[in-house]
């Protein structure tokens, strides 16, 4: 299900991971390894891009902070990209927007 | 100091008072101010200016130190204002409204307040003056404390502001830690759910996330992730331990210096002496903990998420409405106005009127006692009466003392609309009409806290963005209207907006989702009945369940409160239009007009405002009236069903009354539904004075109270929806009740017995096909019908299905893409045609007659009336010949290989219901058959009689009028002519007996009527064989079994 799509951008230090599902314990597996590979091929710009995923549970918070935290040892930053206003509301409470840009549909 | 004189402690209650009601106009006036914005009206300023100014006065007098300070310097910026120094923009007066916030919030505790922190404000209010400094610094009324700061945390860095608001109303500060994997994820929960149902306990004041917890990409999945919360709530100690999932030595209480305890330490410490409590309230130590932040960057304060700030002060909505935004805990202090007030004040010349009214009374009494002494009988009349005169003046005078103007409460809903709207990003005006009409203060009180609810739904789910607004032709701003007027002895108190209106189909939706309302139940509803429904627990218009707000969370809980104000309320809404809500209720709860009713001598009393009609069933109409659906009653009232409840079962008193004896029956109204209450006997409408229960007899939902009456006996008050529900009556049980009791009745009306299935056409156009038609049922979407060579198909089971829709052929509705849509898949003369249609659909085995005039075309066979609704009948073969004739009727002939029509064979039907005899008729013709058809045996015979060397074959119904069909098989098989005519009963009964009689009789075969292909297989069988079939046997023969 967790049909995983990349776009790579001109440049090979951006690139969108684009989640086919929910960010949920059981998918984001195959994320993070995608994420891996995406930066070991020197990604430092990386977008998530939310337009597809209803719902993010505990696992998938985590594995967005610990790109966070890989991006930024390298220097690089994260984003996220057409969250649902659920998901907007859950990471602007938890203060997530702070750290990192995060930005809704609308 | 003077505060400790006791002789001056009334001079310190007169100067609160004053305070108050300046208070009272400040906010309004400051909101005209903004309004204004630079066209300043002086006046208005002045009012504001002099009321701050006699605060600080009295303050100074009275030695209230803080509260002279923030009066002054509130005073020092109107009066910048008032001399065109400073435009009042949005956040001027958004800083005053705040430094009279808490000006309000000091003269409520004044004996506290000069131990009060008003730093931020005075600093606030300061920078305003100072002027020089940019805007931005202006808005900023912070200054950041952290809490919880430890070795192992950093803590949280709050404002300082929003930490002391939070506080407000006597709520309590966590720190909560949780762990994102162990208290959310092992759980099986998700982290919205969590944190959304944590704000229906409080307000989330700041969050920080352990972002190292999380660890990166390359290590192994972590096993905690921690988010620290900080959070205000009304809950102490003890409840916030049930309210949070997470182990309680993750919670933490945070002092009012930010330090923090466990929750161990906190419960001691309030067990403990005043004392400890007083050492925390010194706020030198909040001073020290800032100051050790105070090189750090003021932030301004971030918007909260919307959250619900849970208010003591509305205890009976705390829970129920957890996406309220209220991102400035300012906004939080508004209801607190509705807190109970222990004095009132009075017009002089009602207290006068009193006076006079009790004078009166004595001199009353005094020449009563001499006329009873004197054993004056006309002395004791007439001073009865000048009691009886005097006692309602009295009365009338004494409620009108506690009676108070709406505005009171409406007072409090321009800021509120105001700070709501600035919330969301809309624009909203509010109109504020009759806010003169008084009030009974109980219901008042009552009142502010359903008012606020539906105000901010108003705002909040009515009013659209000015966008939204825009691109629908409305104006920018919404218009949000509260309007208060005396009717018919009532007070009608409208709240409306001309925001986007309720669905009523989402409600009913929802309702039925929730298992609340019957499909049927609904199909019967009007708009606003549906509408009516979000007045049920759980039932609300959001789109998405996470959603936890929608319009009418909690509108069950506005309508309990109402309730128990005597209060009702009504529901209008046109989509786009906006919405309005009225309510109605009674001037006062004290004295209430009731209904007496006695059951062998005790009385009752039901308040009149739930009592709809009395009814005197005579005994001779029992029968007809009184009506059992299961084990309930029921009473048809004109065209409607009412459940019945009778008060003796229901109280469990001893019952005399034998079934079928006349009775008394009181039609009451519990606001949700109606009923009838069986009661012995009924007797006069009296005022009573309510009493409240006592203890011992609190917790019985039956009684609303006692009271007593004329002759000194005690009556009590019946509770008439606590009857109900002690009766097992809801307003489910009652709609399903009624529903299936006309259901039933639909099932006793005459005609025929028919299986149908229901569908819908266009959008509630109602339509019906016999089941026995129907082999199969398939959802489709609209995309996978093709449209090929000007036909309608669909892949189906790996070939084309042509497809069909009313609208083909008869003159009815389109179906819309709204709905949900099916395809009937129909076997028609060897080959399957599907018939597009939509949901709900329905299975109804019922009784009843046909309309086959009013509404008869190409397509529809008849209307009937199903469940309330006029319902087509579809003639799925006429619309099949005429959409597709080819197939339809050349079709069998091609398989057959048969002689042309004209040489067709011939059978008889006999049938007595026309829908059955056209549907079978049409059967047999598209086997390629003539029918000749008759509506009984009798008619039948004399067909047979006069055609007898022409017919094939014949199919009789049993049930027949004049001639049924077993006799017609008897004189068939007796007449010499017909020996070897084949004769097949259809019949709706097929029991062994059954079919043993008709085979007695001499019929060939049985068959069930609603089993179309047996039916036509056994026609056709029978044609072949018949004498008079078709010539030569043998070949057609072969060719029948293939279409079988």
């Amino acid at each position: 299900m967790n049909d995983l799509e990349q776009e790579q951008k001109q440049e090979q230090k951006q690139a969108v991971v684009h989640p086919a599902g929910d960010v949920v314990a059981a998918s984001i597996g195959e994320l993070r390894h995608e994420m891996q590979g995406l930066m070991s091929a020197g990604v430092q710009e990386m977008t998530v891009d939310l337009a597809d995923v209803r719902m993010i549970d505990s696992r998938g918070i985590g594995l967005l902070i610990s790109a966070h935290n890989s991006l930024r040892k390298l220097g690089g930053t994260l984003a996220v990209v057409h969250a649902s206003k659920d998901i907007l509301d859950l990471l602007h409470t938890m203060r997530i927007h702070q750290h990192f840009s995060v930005s809704g549909d609308e | 100091m003077a505060m400790s004189d006791t002789n001056s402690d009334d001079l310190v209650q007169d100067y609160l008072a004053e305070c108050q009601e300046h208070l009272a106009t400040i906010e309004n006036d400051l909101l005209l101010i903004e309004q204004a914005g630079a066209e300043i009206d002086e006046q208005l300023v002045n009012r504001v200016f002099r009321a701050a100014h006699s605060i600080k006065g009295g303050a100074g007098f009275f030695d209230l130190t803080k509260i002279r300070e923030l009066a002054h310097q509130t005073e020092n910026v109107l009066d910048l204002v008032r001399s065109r120094q400073m435009t009042p923009t949005p956040e001027v007066v958004s800083i005053l409204l705040m430094a009279f916030d808490k000006l309000r919030e000091m003269i409520a505790h004044y004996r506290e307040s000069n131990a009060s922190d008003i730093a931020e404000f005075v600093e606030a209010l300061a920078m305003l003056t100072a002027d020089n400094l940019p805007p931005d610094r202006k808005a900023s009324v912070t200054e950041r404390v952290a809490v919880g700061a430890s070795a192992t945390s950093a803590g949280i860095e709050v404002s300082a502001f929003d930490l002391g608001q939070a506080r407000l109303g006597g709520k309590s500060v966590f720190l909560i830690r949780y762990d994102l994997i162990h208290d959310i994820q092992r759980l099986g929960k998700q982290p919205y759910q969590v944190l959304k149902s944590l704000m229906e306990y409080g307000t989330i004041l700041e969050t920080v996330f352990d972002l190292d917890s999380a660890g990166t990409l390359d290590d192994e999945p972590v096993n905690q992730l921690l988010l620290e919360v900080l959070f205000a709530t009304p809950l102490g100690p003890e409840l916030i331990r049930q309210a949070v999932d997470v182990p309680s030595e993750r919670v933490r209480v945070v002092a009012k210096n930010g330090s923090i305890q466990s929750l161990e330490e906190a419960e001691a410490a309030a067990r403990a002496p005043v004392a400890a409590a007083k050492h925390g309230k010194s706020s030198k130590s909040v001073k020290s903990a800032k100051s050790a932040k105070a090189a750090e960057p003021a932030r301004p304060a971030e918007p909260a998420m919307p959250v619900e700030a849970a208010q003591p002060s509305e205890p009976a909505i705390p829970v129920a409405e957890p996406h309220v935004p209220e991102a400035n805990p300012k906004s939080a202090l508004a209801p607190s106005v509705s807190s109970v007030e222990s004095t009132i004040r009075l017009n002089v010349t009602l207290l006068d009127s009193l006076m006079t009214l009790a004078g009166e009374l004595v001199l009353s009494r005094n020449q009563l006692n001499e006329s009873v002494a004197r054993q004056d009988e006309r002395g004791i009349r007439s001073g009865a009466q000048r009691i009886h005169l005097v006692t309602s003046e009295l009365q009338e005078a004494v409620t009108l003392t506690r009676m108070q103007p709406v505005g009171n409460v409406f007072a409090k809903f321009p800021r509120l609309v105001r700070d709501l709207a600035r919330d969301l990003g809309k624009e909203v005006q509010l109109k504020i009409e009759g806010a003169e009409v008084e009030l009974d203060k109980t219901i008042l009180e009552g009142l502010s806290d359903p008012l606020t609810h539906m105000v901010r739904n108003s705002v909040d789910h009515g009013i659209e963005p000015p966008d939204k607004r825009a691109a629908a032709g409305k104006p920018r701003s919404g218009t949000i209207t509260l309007k208060a007027a005396h009717q018919a002895g009532q007070v009608v108190i409208e709240i409306s907006d001309d925001g986007k209106g309720l669905d009523a189909e989402k409600v009913a939706a929802s309702a039925l989702s929730k298992g609340l309302v019957t499909r049927e139940a609904l199909q019967a509803m009007t708009e606003r009945e549906k509408m009516s429904l979000i007045m049920l627990p759980g039932v609300s218009t959001a789109q998405k369940l996470s959603d936890v707000s929608g319009r009418g969370v909690g509108m069950d809980v506005v309508k309990t409160n109402l309730d128990k104000l005597g209060g009702k309320i009504e529901i209008d809404s046109k989509p786009g239009h906006g919405t309005t809500l009225r309510i109605k209720l009674p001037l006062t709860l004290a004295i209430i007009p009731s209904l007496l009713i006695s059951h062998r001598g005790e009385r009752f009393a039901i308040p009149q405002v739930n009592v709809g009609e009395l009814i005197r069933v005579r005994a001779e109409q029992v029968k007809e009236r009184i009506d059992h659906v299961g084990d309930a009653e029921v009473l048809i009232l004109r065209d409607r069903l009412v459940p019945l409840v009778r008060l003796a079962e229901v109280l469990n008193l001893d019952r005399e009354e034998s079934v079928g004896a006349a009775c008394n029956v009181v039609l009451v109204d519990t606001g949700a539904f109606e009923y009838g209450l069986v009661v012995d006997k009924l007797h006069d409408t009296v005022e009573i004075v309510v009493k409240p229960l006592g203890r011992h007899l609190k917790g019985l939902p039956d009684y609303a109270g006692a009271t007593i009456l004329g002759d000194g006996r005690v009556a009590v008050i019946l509770d008439i929806a606590g009857l109900a529900a002690r009766a097992g009556l809801t307003a489910a049980v009652a709609q399903a009740v009624t529903r299936t009791e006309a259901t039933d009745r639909e099932v006793e009306g005459d005609g025929e017995t028919y299986a149908l299935l229901l569908f819908e056409n266009g959008p509630g156009e109602a339509c019906a096909v016999p089941i026995y038609m129907v082999s199969r049922i398939e959802r489709v979407r609209a995309a996978q019908i093709e449209h090929l060579g000007g036909r309608r198909t669909m892949q189906h089971r790996g070939v084309s299905l042509p497809v069909v829709t009313l609208s083909d052929v008869a003159s009815v509705g389109q179906l819309a893409d709204s709905q949900a849509w099916v395809v009937i898949v129909f076997e028609h003369a060897g080959r399957l045609v599907g018939l597009l249609a939509a949901e709900p659909l329905d299975m109804i085995e019922t009784r009843l007659t046909i309309d086959r005039v009013t509404l008869r075309q190409r397509g529809i066979s008849g209307s009937t009336v199903l469940k309330g609704k006029t319902t087509l009948i579809v003639d799925i073969l006429e619309l099949v010949e005429d959409v597709a004739p080819a197939q339809a009727v050349t079709a069998p002939s091609l398989a057959d290989g048969a002689a042309p029509p004209a040489a067709a064979p011939t059978v008889l039907l006999a049938e007595d219901s026309d829908f059955f005899r056209g549907q079978i008729k049409r059967l047999i013709e598209a086997v390629g058959y003539t029918v000749m058809a008759a509506e009984d045996g009798q008619a039948a015979w004399e067909l047979l009689d006069q055609h007898a060397g022409e017919i094939a074959a014949v199919a009789t119904d049993i049930e027949m009028p004049r001639m049924n069909g077993l006799d017609l098989t008897r004189r068939i098989r007796a007449d010499g002519r017909f020996p070897h005519l084949p004769v097949i009963a259809i019949s709706t009964l097929a029991g062994d007996e059954e079919i043993a009689r008709g085979m007695a009789a001499g019929v060939t075969e049985y068959r069930v009527k609603l089993n179309k292909d047996e039916v036509i297989e056994s026609i056709r069988r029978a044609v072949e064989d018949s004498p008079n079939g078709p010539a030569p046997r043998g070949a057609s023969g072969m060719k029948a079994e293939e279409l079988v």
